[in-house]
């Protein structure tokens, strides 16, 4: 029984020792946490910069992103001109009881329409309450972060570099400046093959 | 209250003597997740056991089969949760030696970090837990401090505190944020400094190893049989550890004679054993992770990723890959038909062979040492159950 004893004032020691350290509780409600501008909270949408092109949708990989659009029929601005459709966006709606926060959205944008924000507090009470329409989404617009800074060791022409080699015959998207263009490096042989 | 049945036996004369049947579970203080044990009790002593599993089956594999290479990554991800990143990279390593695609070394090495403080997070949270079991309140929350801390980092690196969804096919999403690896440093540094608190608190305890001590003892011969690996294989003096033995990663340099890298094992087999391999573990990997960040310091910029194609297609053919994951192999088995999609991508978790084992390892041992034999274990239900 003795032994027990030395090992329970071990242990109590130990808080002991620990008490007169600073706690590491962090009061939440009351003061915000500090997270990093990676943090993935939520999605937001720049709804200007959509142009309902649905690959986010498609590529999602549980498929909650909802889209709606229809084409609109601008008039020629000059005599004789050509009149243009463009898309126009009804409905942007993203199921928060689905996603499972990975992402691929925000990559594949091709206009750079959607963001990670590390906005959190958004639980609800009902699970149909967390399908998030565009103006919401648009709501958390002002809480994504600034860009990161690039790597400084990584100097500005090399980066650049790095894109220009991709060959555009290969890939129609490789021409285009992409969100992360720093450090990719195209490899031969891994294009899809016919 | 679990539920409980009583069945008389009948039959042949002399003394009628009743065996409890006791469910452990599916949802139980006891259990992690929904695990069911189904004991069988002659008084005190467990006569059979049986883990009853799938109460949290959700067809990954299948899931796999409808979802591209970079979509998969997402559900590896989540079948053990505590081992996140792990998974994830041991997807992306077999559809990258499928497709014959070499990795930036810059890429592996951050990898290869990230993977071993992952294997901290693992560990430190079974050292909270496993104590917790066996009535112990206080190492959780020291275990659980150094977890902040590590946890901080991966935060500030891949943005998700459990799914990372760092990896990719092809390296990584991004490069690191600037500061980084000091802060990884310090936070190594801060854990290895406070971790002899938490040491002393279990390993060091008397009561701890009066509960553990020639318990549950797992034999190498069962090991072989149920194909039990990890922490608890090495525990029973099974020297395996595909870091070394199948080197995948950086690993072939980290383990190489003169490098940071060795293999914990213990000869005992108990639950003491366990946890030990578990403790000693801990340091390895943080040693680990630190000549990874060297590394990657004295390597200086360079790419992180290929650039892929607009659609990923794995050539034809069949190939099997495991990874040394913090509770044991990781394997995925992957059959392609040259789609966009695997036809096949079986998945070999670790958890769930090591649940097997218990239907051999509890009969025999009290009652009351189940929980510490059950708890010593170290499994993810998500992982037994896919």
């Amino acid at each position: 029984m003795t032994k027990f004893l030395s090992g329970l004032a071990k242990g109590m020691a130990t808080t002991a020792r620990t008490m007169t350290t600073h706690a590491h509780t962090q009061q939440y409600p009351h003061v915000k946490p500090e997270l990093p501008s990676r943090s993935r909270g939520v999605i937001a949408l720049l709804e200007e910069n959509c142009t309902s092109c649905m690959l986010c949708a498609r590529e999602c990989p549980d498929w909650c992103i909802y889209i709606d659009s229809h084409k609109e029929t601008t008039p020629p601005t000059t005599e004789g001109g050509r009149a243009r459709q463009h898309n126009v966006l009804d409905r942007f709606a993203i199921d928060f009881s689905l996603c499972m926060y990975c992402g691929i959205c925000i990559e594949v944008c091709p206009f750079d329409a959607l963001f990670w924000s590390p906005e959190f507090e958004y639980s609800t009470t009902d699970i149909r309450d967390l399908l998030q329409e565009k103006e919401t989404l648009g709501q958390w617009m002002p809480t994504v972060p600034a860009p990161e800074p690039l790597v400084p060791e990584l100097p500005q022409t090399e980066a650049q570099q790095l894109v220009v080699d991709v060959e555009p015959e290969d890939d129609p998207a490789a021409g285009r400046t992409t969100k992360r263009g720093a450090g990719e490096v195209p490899r031969p042989g891994t294009e899809e093959q016919p | 209250m679990p539920e409980r049945e009583l069945t008389v036996g009948v039959g042949a004369g002399g003394l009628a003597t009743a065996d409890m049947v006791l469910n452990i579970g599916p949802q139980h203080p006891a259990t992690h997740g929904v695990l069911r044990l189904r004991i069988t009790l002659d008084g005190e002593r467990i006569k059979a056991a049986e883990p009853i599993v799938g109460y949290m089956h959700r067809g990954a594999e299948k899931l796999f089969e409808v979802r591209d290479y970079r979509q998969i990554l997402v559900l590896a991800n989540r079948h053990d949760w505590l081992s996140a990143f792990s998974s994830e990279i041991g997807a992306a390593l077999i559809v990258e030696r499928m497709l014959g695609m070499d990795v930036p070394e810059r890429a592996t090495w951050v990898r290869t970090l990230l993977a071993e403080l992952n294997r901290v997070l693992n560990h430190l949270m079974f050292l909270g837990s496993y104590p917790l079991e066996l009535g112990a309140i206080t190492p959780i929350f020291y275990a659980f401090r150094e977890r902040e801390e590590l946890q901080a980092v991966m935060e500030e690196v891949a943005g998700g505190r459990m799914h990372y969804m760092f990896g990719r096919i092809g390296g990584l999403r991004d490069d690191l944020p600037m500061g980084w690896t000091g802060r990884v440093r310090e936070a190594i540094d801060a854990v290895r400094r406070r971790l002899p608190d938490l040491e002393n608190m279990l390993v060091g305890n008397e009561i701890l190893q009066a509960r553990t001590r020639g318990v549950g003892i797992l034999d190498p011969k069962t090991i072989a049989a149920y194909g039990v690996s990890g922490p608890i294989a090495r525990a029973s003096g099974v020297d395996v550890d595909l870091r070394r033995d199948q080197p995948y990663l950086a690993y072939d340099e980290l383990f190489a004679p003169g490098g940071p890298g060795r293999v914990v094992t213990r000869e005992a087999g108990d639950c003491l054993a366990r946890l030990e391999v578990l403790l000693e573990q801990v340091h390895v990997s943080l040693e680990l992770a630190q000549a990874c960040l060297e590394r990657i310091e004295s390597l200086g910029p360079g790419p992180v990723n290929v650039k892929l194609p607009k659609v990923l297609k794995v050539p034809e053919g069949a190939d099997y890959l495991a990874t040394e994951n913090p509770l044991g192999f990781n394997g995925y088995y992957l059959v392609s038909r040259g789609d966009k999609t695997p036809w096949r991508l079986k998945l070999r978790s670790a958890s769930f062979n090591n649940v097997q084992v218990l239907s051999t390892l509890l009969p025999g041992t009290l009652l009351a040492d189940m929980v510490a034999i059950l708890g010593s274990m170290f499994f993810v239900v998500g992982d037994v159950d896919k």
